[in-house]
């Protein structure tokens, strides 16, 4: 009321509370003659009964019939369960889950979890991208159906017509990529590619198909749905982990496991966290609360990050290390801790810890260079020791000096103690009485001086210094210990020490001093040893609760291997592995596998046939789509001066030949000819394949494929994708894909190598190939970079039309995928899609294959003996002479196998007899799973009649995901129980108590369809969730005194293996990124000119996207600023006189990419980020570099191969399947910038 | 022919107007709408929407006046003819001068500004087709018809017109107007066939009671209806 209102309050101009006016007032006071609804006394209001009618629409719009569990296979970290609701048939929108099991008391839990990205899915269902018929390119339809008709209906006559002669072949070839995708029938469709697959593998061999659909862990069932066809067919699976160059070949080197990582609620149990090169709200949105909620508890957070990135404002402090350098940062810290809380300050926590945990007191042989200098050798095994010399695996047998006796002794827990009958009950690190000494300084003041190389120019030049260490002779040779050696190699110098030193933190000169540190990074010397000190000091007080959480930013470079042995260094020492809130915490998407051994069973069809065949796919690629002929540098242009010379004369194609023949790493296609005409061979001959094969490969009429890559009889054939977009997010080098393999148009700008700097054992052919392959299927719901170049594309259903499971490394539980509705359109789910596709095949294959037998190649494999098949990981070439080519011993196992081709449809359908007869084995324990098989037969039925006769069922995508449940210990606590008991025989230690509270519990489907279902502790992972504790890696090694698998059992900081010394990384060292102005001639950083600015170009995760997936949705579109962008920083911006959201073209050897600008200061000067896997498909113009369609993020990228991820064979360091390989990295890639004409066209 | 013309066509039109109406409002209730465009462009419709709509309106109670209003009625209350005229002239002159204007800026404005066009639907071109048609020949008859000749439509026109609603059939009074108003009359017609499936049907819905109405409006359950939706067919209470 105004006459309530203080006079003195009023401000003139102010007007009376109430209506607009007077003339408002008598209108609304005459509304009482129009209606019967109340007018209130105020004039405000009405009041009306009834009139409620248009709340139908808005009821309705809000109303729906269904609600269905569901999730996004999309490999995320966040793997968050949905509600998906169903408004009459149709799929209308969903919302967050919220029945997670709780993280435990006193802590913030799983829920809610979701993102926009994740809300926004269900546009796809009804896109204008989906995918809804089966659609064929045109000009191979209409040839396919001539020749059909020209060889009485015969598919594979038909398919072979066509790709056999050159000219149709180029003719559909070529077209690939440019439209004309035509509608076809499943029938038609599938039979073509069926025919596709029985003519490649008569002509060919099984080995010239390969499939490729990454993270098994995102949807199982159909990940193993074409897995489990390819397989059982013979063909290859392409690795995905080191591939997207998201393997850190650190965890092999250390601690010889597949990253395995803390889940995202340990992050909370940490009293210290560094973020170094990880977004977490960014990239692990869902889990990133931890982090936040987490510092409300004390802890200190603190991010390491080029730019000015979205976590770094909920960072404590920001050390902002410029690109690729946090290598130089790690080293700095490991100075600093090595300096303060070893050798000033002996801390007793890391002391011990790393005295039982880590090879550090473990003695090594110092080889005599000649003038008193000295090289790091080998470790010192048992095989020199007289006493042990004799002893069982004496080469595997690691020795360290005891304190009390001060002699050598030889600790349990090494490789030699995890095979043979005299490790039984010792493989495991009771030290028992024996105390190891950390340095041989206590007692000896010997000392020799070592020579250690260095790498720290700009421009990554081999160098190297002398350090002294002290030195005791054991028998005939001089040892150290790794402490020492580390010592040396940190700059942590001590009085009485030859040698050159730093002499303070201050000194700029010497690595790795704080000092050094700062004219590398950027980071203020001070900072650096600040948050060493603080981190140390952090895990001392809490016995090992820091943590550092990294990110593709610091993983993704040539080196990064070397930058994360720096950071694993950091935890290790420090006492934070195998510690909850501690140790290292690695970006994984989601790459856990819980149930892993049941997903492997029916993924490579071990239930039928083994081996199956996996292949690194980084050198598949490198190879195949003709990247190493645009290397121009020999493979020791990387070695230290250290090194023996063993590259010399080599390129890197030659060293991936070696590994390949010398059996370390896999190679499919293997011999330049068919595996089958192998054995008809053979069989003729009357000898075993494998006596036949090597006497082949002895005289030379044989070779490895590998050796000459470009020959036709050598090329990959057909390539099937599902569940992946390779052409539009991973294949690093999409321009040399497009040219060489598929024979498309391509922006490829570089030079083949000149003569003189060409592969000297792998054949060089002067006219490259292109189009090599002859079939690209692909199987999506949406059109992506790959389905336009793909020559058949089915139509899949996505994941809210289909049951499967999902899983990661960050979360404990298991759950579920269900379908809302049935797959619209002529959709199927992947399980189905690939059943079709293998019973079409069995029909063909009926008539034009039969049964053949098979040569597998089959590389020296972790975790079994055949990691102990080179001692001391000396090279021994066969090739060369070195040695005889012995399958499993210096070459690759050579198994035949019987492949019966008519009865693959039927195999797919059925759980094969080898689950009874061999069991199943998972990183070296195999459990007997009768129970499992007989509970499956009762629980999907048995198959009756046919090849699987009386067989458990795997017809339905749900039969499948029983399957993988019951044959998991994750899922299955009886097999958990068992593979402890099993693995507690070899160490001698109680274990499998870690699942007895969970030993009668099968987790079933319908389990996981209720709620996301917490998983029981298993010998399949290091960690324990016993008694609901949060899952942190090497728990149950800390604790329970189980060995790592690695040569000593322990974590290691040093390798001894050949290729490692050759390369200066026996120990962790600071390696620069690549310097591309040397190896490929592009200008150098910085150089301002007329085609624009040179800036280091990184392609880091999106926010608007995960992957590819989402960046082309309508939502995000709009959320985002749609199409492809590239950050600049806008001191660079104005070099080149571009403005914010100008079109801007970058361009390289490899390709050229056209985008707008996003000019913002967030970015450092000198480096531009391309958010990784931007769709060629929205908003991609012509370039005016090539006058094409100006490429995606990868055209500017390409493969650079690491020769030391190509070792093998040797403990540690032995393949297995996305355990170990050469990663697909691409940041140490710069690119030359510049504004372009601002019309665009398309 | 003139039964066509002048019966057939008026009651199909009639028809069509009144039953598309009722569709209309039935099934489309969401595309009752003006298909505002004033997002897109406001400097010309700024100008051009009030002469347009406070000129037609104009002509429209013109229309009432003439077509509605016996010729004996205003004589009866002392208008003459003459007087009558004058006025009708007039103001129809004025009121039809300013909604052809009017008309004239928007349709400039619709096909010239760019995201305007975009926003024109084949059904908005027809219409404005259509009216403009009208409303030009209406102005031409008012023009041509008082400035050159004279015929009175109240006897004529006017007559016939009101007598469709009476079912007392005249095609004989059109039959004899002049060329000018029968093509009106034809337009009108097709106009008002037209009307239910275009954005003219806005004109039902003008939002006069905005002039009346409290600011804050509580609708209360109806007391007859349970829950809050309305219940679906088949699902009603019986009692």
């Amino acid at each position: 009321m105004s006459t309530d209102v203080e006079p003195e309050s009023r401000q003139p101009g102010d007007r009376e509370v109430g209506l607009d006016g007077g003339l408002s007032e008598a209108l609304v006071r005459s509304r009482r003659f129009f209606t019967r609804a109340e007018v209130s006394d105020d004039l405000r209001s009405l009041h009306r009964t009834g009139g409620r009618g248009a709340d139908d629409f808005y009821r309705d719009r809000w109303s729906h019939d269904k609600v269905v569990r569901s999730t996004h296979g999309v490999n995320c970290t966040g793997s968050c369960s949905w509600k998906v609701y169903v408004k009459d048939g149709i799929i209308t929108w969903e919302t967050q889950q919220t029945d997670y099991p709780s993280v435990g008391p006193d802590k913030p839990e799983y829920e809610p979890r979701g993102c926009p990205r994740g809300a926004a899915f269900s546009w796809y269902t009804y896109s204008p991208t989906r995918v809804r018929y089966p659609y064929v390119r045109g000009v191979l339809l209409q040839m396919y159906r001539e020749a059909k008709s020209q060889h009485d209906g015969d598919p594979v006559k038909a398919w072979a017509h066509v790709v056999d002669n050159p000219l149709r072949a180029k003719a559909y070839k070529s077209a690939r990529g440019k439209g004309g995708l035509v509608r076809a029938s499943w029938d038609e469709a599938t039979e073509m590619v069926a025919a596709a697959y029985v003519h490649t593998i008569r002509k060919w061999g099984p080995d010239r198909v390969a499939g490729f659909s990454p993270i098994p862990a995102m949807s199982m069932v159909s990940h193993a749905s074409g897995a489990r066809f390819t397989s059982l067919v013979g063909g290859t699976m392409l690795s995905f982990y080191d591939w997207y160059a998201d393997l850190p070949v650190a965890s092999p080197q250390v601690f010889g496991d597949q990253t395995d990582v803390p889940e995202s609620g340990d992050w909370w149990d940490a009293g210290y966290l560094i973020m170094w090169g990880s977004n977490l709200p960014v990239t692990r949105t869902p889990d990133a609360h931890w982090m936040a909620e987490a510092r409300y508890r004390g802890q200190k957070v603190v991010a390491v990050a080029p730019d000015y990135a979205d976590n770094v404002k909920f960072a404590d402090e920001w050390l902002p290390a410029r690109p690729g350098t946090d290598g130089a940062l790690a080293m700095a810290m490991g100075h600093v801790i090595l300096r303060e809380f070893f050798v000033d300050r002996p801390t007793p926590y890391f002391t011990d810890y790393t005295k039982r945990y880590t090879d550090l007191p473990y003695l090594v042989v110092l080889d005599d260079l000649g003038g008193g200098t000295y090289r790091p050798g080998k470790f010192l095994t048992a095989a020199d020791l007289p006493t042990h010399r004799n002893a069982e695996n004496a080469h595997f047998k690691t020795v360290v000096m005891d304190t009390r006796t001060d002699e050598p002794v030889v600790p349990n827990g090494s490789l030699g103690h995890r095979f043979g009958e005299t490790g039984v009950g010792r493989w495991n690190l009771d030290l028992e009485d024996v105390d190891p000494k950390l340095s041989l300084a206590d007692t000896s003041w010997d000392s020799v001086l070592v020579r250690l190389p260095r790498f720290d120019t700009p421009d990554g030049a081999a160098q190297d210094l002398s350090r002294g260490v002290p030195v005791r002779r054991v028998g005939q040779h001089l040892v150290t210990t790794v402490y020492d050696l580390m010592l040396a190699q940190y700059g942590v110098g001590r009085p009485g020490l030859p040698g050159e030193w730093p002499a303070s933190y201050d000194d700029a000169a010497a690595p790795y001093t704080p000092a050094w540190q700062e004219q590398v990074t950027g980071v203020p010397a001070a900072a650096a040893a600040r948050i060493a000190r603080e981190f140390a000091r952090n895990a001392e007080e809490s016995r090992g609760r820091s943590m550092i959480v990294m990110g593709a930013g610091t993983n993704h470079w040539f080196h990064s291997d070397t930058i994360y042995r720096g950071f694993l260094a950091l935890t290790t020492l420090t006492g934070c592995q195998g510690v909850n809130g501690g140790g290292w915490a690695h970006y994984v998407g989601q790459e856990k596998c819980r149930p892993i051994t049941g997903w492997a069973q029916l993924a490579f069809g071990l239930d039928w046939t083994r081996p199956p065949r996996q292949m690194i796919q980084t050198a598949y690629w490198y190879l195949h789509t003709d990247q190493y002929r645009y290397d121009h540098f020999g493979a020791d242009t990387l070695s230290a001066r250290t090194g023996q010379g063993r590259f010399g004369g080599r390129t890197t194609a030659d060293l991936i030949a070696q590994s390949a023949r010398m059996g370390w790493m896999p190679s499919y296609p293997t011999f330049d000819r068919n595996p089958h005409d192998l054995a008809d061979e053979a069989a003729a001959a009357g000898r075993p394949v494998a006596e036949h094969v090597v006497a082949q490969l002895k005289s030379g009429d044989l070779r490895f494929a590998c050796e000459d890559p470009d020959s036709p009889e050598n090329f990959p054939r057909i390539l099937a994708i599902w569940r992946a977009n390779l052409l539009g997010s991973s294949a690093k080098g999409n321009e040399y894909f497009l040219k060489h393999l598929l024979g498309a148009d391509s922006s490829l700008r570089a030079s083949e190598a000149p003569e003189g700097s060409r592969p000297r054992d792998v054949t060089w052919h002067d006219e490259a190939p292109e189009g090599k392959l002859d079939l690209l299927l692909s199987l999506d719901f949406r059109q992506t970079s790959t389905t336009i170049f793909s020559d058949v594309v089915l139509p899949a259903a996505t994941w809210y039309e289909k049951h499967d499971l999902n899983t990661t490394d960050m979360h404990p539980f298991v759950h579920s995928f269900n379908p809302a509705i049935a797959p619209p359109w002529q959709t199927r789910t992947d399980w189905d899609a690939w059943q079709t596709i293998a019973t079409k095949f069995s029909e063909l294959a009926a008539e034009h294959l039969g049964t053949r037998t098979d040569v597998v190649a089959v590389p020296l494999l972790h975790d079994t003996p055949d990691a102990m098949a080179n001692p001391h990981g000396v090279v021994r070439d066969w090739k060369a002479g070195e040695c005889e080519p012995v399958p499993g011993v210096t070459m690759p196992k050579l198994v035949a196998v019987e492949r019966d081709y008519a009865a693959v449809g039927a195999k797919m359908q059925a759980l094969g007899p080898l689950m009874e007869k061999l069991g199943t084995t998972t990183k070296g324990v195999t459990y007997d799973v009768n129970a499992s098989v007989d509970y499956l037969r009762a629980k999907n039925g048995a198959v009756r009649g046919g090849p699987a006769d009386g067989r458990p069922s795997l017809k339905r995508d749900v039969h499948a995901c029983e399957a993988i449940l019951a044959l998991s210990g994750t899922t299955n606590g009886h097999l958990a129980t068992q593979g402890f008991k099993t693995l507690e025989k070899r160490t001698g230690t109680l274990l499998h108590d870690l699942a007895a509270e969970h030993e009668g519990k099968q987790i079933t489907f319908a389990d996981t369809q209720a709620a996301p279902t917490p998983v029981i502790t298993s010998p399949e992972w290091s960690g324990s969730e016993t008694g609901g504790r949060r899952y942190s890696p090497f728990t149950i090694n800390v604790e329970r005194l189980k060995p790592w698998h690695t040569l000593t059992g322990r974590q290691h900081f040093y390798l001894d293996h050949d290729w490692m010394a050759e390369l200066g990384e026996n120990l962790p060292v600071y390696r620069p990124p690549l310097n591309m102005g040397a190896l490929f001639a592009e200008p150098s950083l910085g150089d301002v000119g007329e085609l624009g600015v040179t800036v280091r170009y990184l392609t880091p995760h999106n926010k608007w996207s995960i992957h590819s997936e989402y960046q082309d949705n309508l939502f995000m579109l709009s959320l985002s600023r749609g199409g492809q962008t590239i950050w600049m920083s806008d001191k660079d911006a104005a070099k080149v006189g571009v403005e914010d959201n100008d079109w801007v073209e970058a361009v390289n050897r490899n390709g050229v990419v056209v985008a707008r600008a996003v000019v913002s200061h967030r970015m450092p000067e000198g480096t531009v980020y391309m958010h990784h896997a931007q769709d060629r498909l929205i908003d991609v113009p012509i370039a005016e570099t090539s006058k094409k369609r100006g490429g995606i993020h990868n055209s500017l990228t390409r493969l650079l191969v690491k020769p030391s991820h190509l070792i093998g064979g040797y403990a540690q360091l032995s393949f297995a399947f996305n355990y170990l390989g050469p990663t697909g990295n691409q940041r140490d890639e710069v690119t030359v910038i510049r504004k372009r004409s601002q019309e665009v066209t398309y | 022919m003139d039964v066509v013309l002048w019966v057939v066509v008026p009651y199909v039109c009639l028809t069509v107007f009144v039953v598309g109406h009722v569709w209309r409002y039935r099934y489309d209730k969401f595309g009752w709408t003006t298909r505002s465009s004033q997002l897109y462009e406001d400097r010309l419709l700024r100008l051009g929407s009030p002469l347009f709509h406070f000129g037609i309106l104009a002509v429209f109670l013109g229309h009432v006046m003439g077509l509605g209003v016996p010729k004996s009625w205003t004589e009866a209350v002392g208008v003459s003819e003459s007087v009558y005229h004058v006025l009708a002239v007039a103001v129809g002159a004025v009121a039809g001068f300013c909604t052809l204007v009017g008309m004239a800026i928007l349709i400039y404005r619709r096909r010239t500004v760019g995201p305007v066009f975009s926003a024109t639907t084949k059904m908005d071109k027809a219409m404005y087709l259509v009216l403009a048609t009208v409303i030009v020949l209406g102005l031409a008859n008012t023009v041509i018809a008082n400035v050159f000749g004279h015929y009175d439509y109240r006897e004529g026109v006017s007559v016939w017109f009101r007598r469709i609603f009476r079912f007392d059939l005249h095609p004989e009074l059109m039959a004899e107007a002049p060329l000018g108003f029968q093509l009106h009359g034809l337009a009108a017609f097709g106009l008002f066939a037209l009307w239910p499936f275009t954005r003219l049907v806005h004109v039902f819905s003008a939002p006069l009671g905005y002039l009346t109405r409290p600011y804050i409006v509580y609708r209360s359950r109806d007391d007859q209806q349970l829950g809050s939706h309305t219940p679906r067919r088949g699902w009603e209470r019986t009692r």
